[in-house]
């Protein structure tokens, strides 16, 4: 599904003279499958951007369409992947995954299906009744991830998800996003604070710069992936956006 | 925690450690009180402690005896004691928390209902159970309904203070979380919000029989002579230092025997309660 962002404003409070702009208008089209990284500094508005876009924020002004209709709400096919993993600690590793296909109309036998092939997709056979607790940043992450995919969603909406990961598991789960998302193609929305992790997981990379946030640089990266760090044409496009975030 | 795999004499252990810490964590602390009961029938026998303030342990034990078979006052044993003293406290308690709990998760989701009641009972929490006494009894007369109340009331605002906090700590992202997979209102509410407060309802259950355990002495000190708390009371204007201190360990024996039961019923209904922090308060 494509995702069009018209002209969006932000303010937080409701004093429309004095509040701080969050968002100034920004506008973005994004097509079906592709995956495109929001990126910039703590405060320029990606999150906030990120949550209109998955309705559990509202915009001040302007609108999100998703296949063209406007998101009013969460939920409807956008799944959604939060920075600390935001299981539901009560409920293991196959429960979780459970909870996002109840409204999904499924029998019983089909939903267990369902996560169990997901919980193998991310790589979690083996560790599917274990609680959160148990689990590494890295597995909860992956079971995230696969809680977001249960929805069958369209759209697939990530707030800095291996933001907590130490940098080794972050490179593991860049690449393990990249073959899930070989494998089940959605639109994504990736929001990250690391110039790295644009460059090796986007097909465009919209930097976003503070007060107003707004957008300052779209960069498309056409390389096949999976993509090495050592590549030239990414170490001159990380200059040129390390200087669009100056 | 102790350092693992030394003992005192700093040696190294061999294997089976972890059991052996189990045993000994529970095996220390009696051997600590076997000490001082120890210490302080020798001080009886060697005249420093005066029966009637001190009564020696082997004094305490025939008394425990006496009550057990011939009950004091005479006629009224140790188990009619216990039965209505658990009787009153478990009435209060259980009514306390059938009314905390539904008024606490509601108060606790809508802040506005949170912002108009919030310092009522901080109040009502603030106010010490037993100075209710007197009108409690002008309220209920002298019978179990005014011990009823006491007790229900110093274990309610406990409960639903505890049970507000539950709901307002309930981590929002979450919720949020929970919203992206379509579940609202009702749904939202069971699914997430009860699960996600539990721990907390629990322990302030578990707070809130504590209290019904200390406020049991002052509810029974009027217009009864039976139950643990009266005992002790009568037992005093007779000079029976021995009975009373029979009853105080007992009730306290109670106290202690029910809120780590409750303690190990939290651990094993709450699986994933383990590493979460956020004590009650």
């Amino acid at each position: 599904m494509k995702i069009d962002v018209d002209e969006v404003v932000k303010r937080f409070g409701t004093d429309p003279v004095d509040m701080p702009l969050v968002l100034g208008g920004v506008s973005l089209a994004i097509r079906e499958n592709e995956f495109v990284v929001l990126l910039g500094r703590s405060g320029c508005g990606k999150t906030t951007l990120l949550n209109i876009i998955a309705g559990l924020e509202r915009s001040s002004g302007g609108e999100v369409r998703v296949d063209g209709a406007p998101v009013v709400r969460p939920g409807a096919g956008k799944g959604m992947v939060f920075q600390q993993g935001a299981l539901f600690p009560w409920l293991t590793a196959r429960q979780n995954v459970l909870f996002a296909t109840r409204k999904r109309g499924l029998a019983a036998a089909e939903r267990q299906r369902v996560a169990s092939e997901l919980l193998d997709l991310v790589g979690l056979a083996g560790a599917e009744e274990k609680y959160p607790f148990e689990l590494s940043g890295g597995m909860q992450q992956r079971v995230a991830i696969a809680r977001a995919l249960a929805l069958d969603p369209q759209i697939l909406l990530m707030d800095e998800p291996f933001g907590a990961l130490d940098e080794l598991t972050r490179i593991e789960m860049q690449n393990e996003l990249l073959r899930v998302w070989s494998a089940r193609r959605k639109t994504v929305v990736f929001v990250t604070h690391s110039i790295w992790e644009g460059l090796i997981l986007a097909d465009r990379i919209v930097v976003l710069a503070a007060r107003p946030g707004r957008i300052v640089l779209e960069q498309t990266i056409t390389l096949p992936r999976p993509r090495s760090r050592t590549d030239p044409v990414l170490i001159a496009l990380y200059e040129d956006i390390w200087r669009a975030l100056q | 925690m102790r350092p693992s795999g030394h003992d005192v004499k700093g040696t190294v252990t061999s294997g089976g450690d972890g059991r052996r810490r189990s045993r000994r964590d529970w095996l220390d602390p009696l051997l600590v009180v076997l000490a001082l009961l120890l210490l302080w029938e020798l001080a009886s026998a060697l005249g420093w402690l005066r029966p009637v303030r001190f009564p020696a342990p082997s004094r305490l034990a025939s008394s425990l005896w006496e009550l057990t078979v011939s009950g004091y006052p005479t006629g009224v044993t140790l188990d009619t004691h216990f039965a209505i003293t658990m009787q009153r406290i478990l009435g209060g308690f259980l009514a306390a928390v059938a009314l905390a709990v539904p008024l606490g998760l509601l108060i606790g989701w809508f802040p506005l209902l949170d912002r108009l009641t919030g310092t009522i009972v901080a109040f009502c929490r603030s106010v010490a159970t037993l100075s209710l006494l007197p009108i409690a009894l002008v309220w209920f007369g002298t019978g179990e309904a005014s011990k009823m109340f006491l007790i229900g009331y110093g274990c309610f605002w406990v409960m639903l203070s505890n049970v507000i906090a539950a709901v307002k700590q309930v981590d929002p992202v979450l919720v949020r979380a929970a919203r992206t997979m379509d579940a609202a209102s009702f749904d939202l509410f069971l699914s997430v919000v009860i699960p996600s407060a539990l721990p907390r309802i629990l322990s302030g259950a578990r707070i809130a029989l504590g209290v019904g355990f200390m406020v049991i002495v002052g509810a029974e000190m009027i217009g009864t002579i039976i139950g643990l708390g009266a005992l002790i009371m009568e037992a005093r204007t007779f000079y029976r230092s021995d009975i009373t201190l029979v009853g105080m360990i007992v009730l306290g024996a109670l106290g202690f025997v029910f809120t780590t039961g409750l303690e190990r019923l939290e651990a094993r209904l709450l699986p994933w309660r383990v590493r979460q922090g956020g004590g009650p308060s």
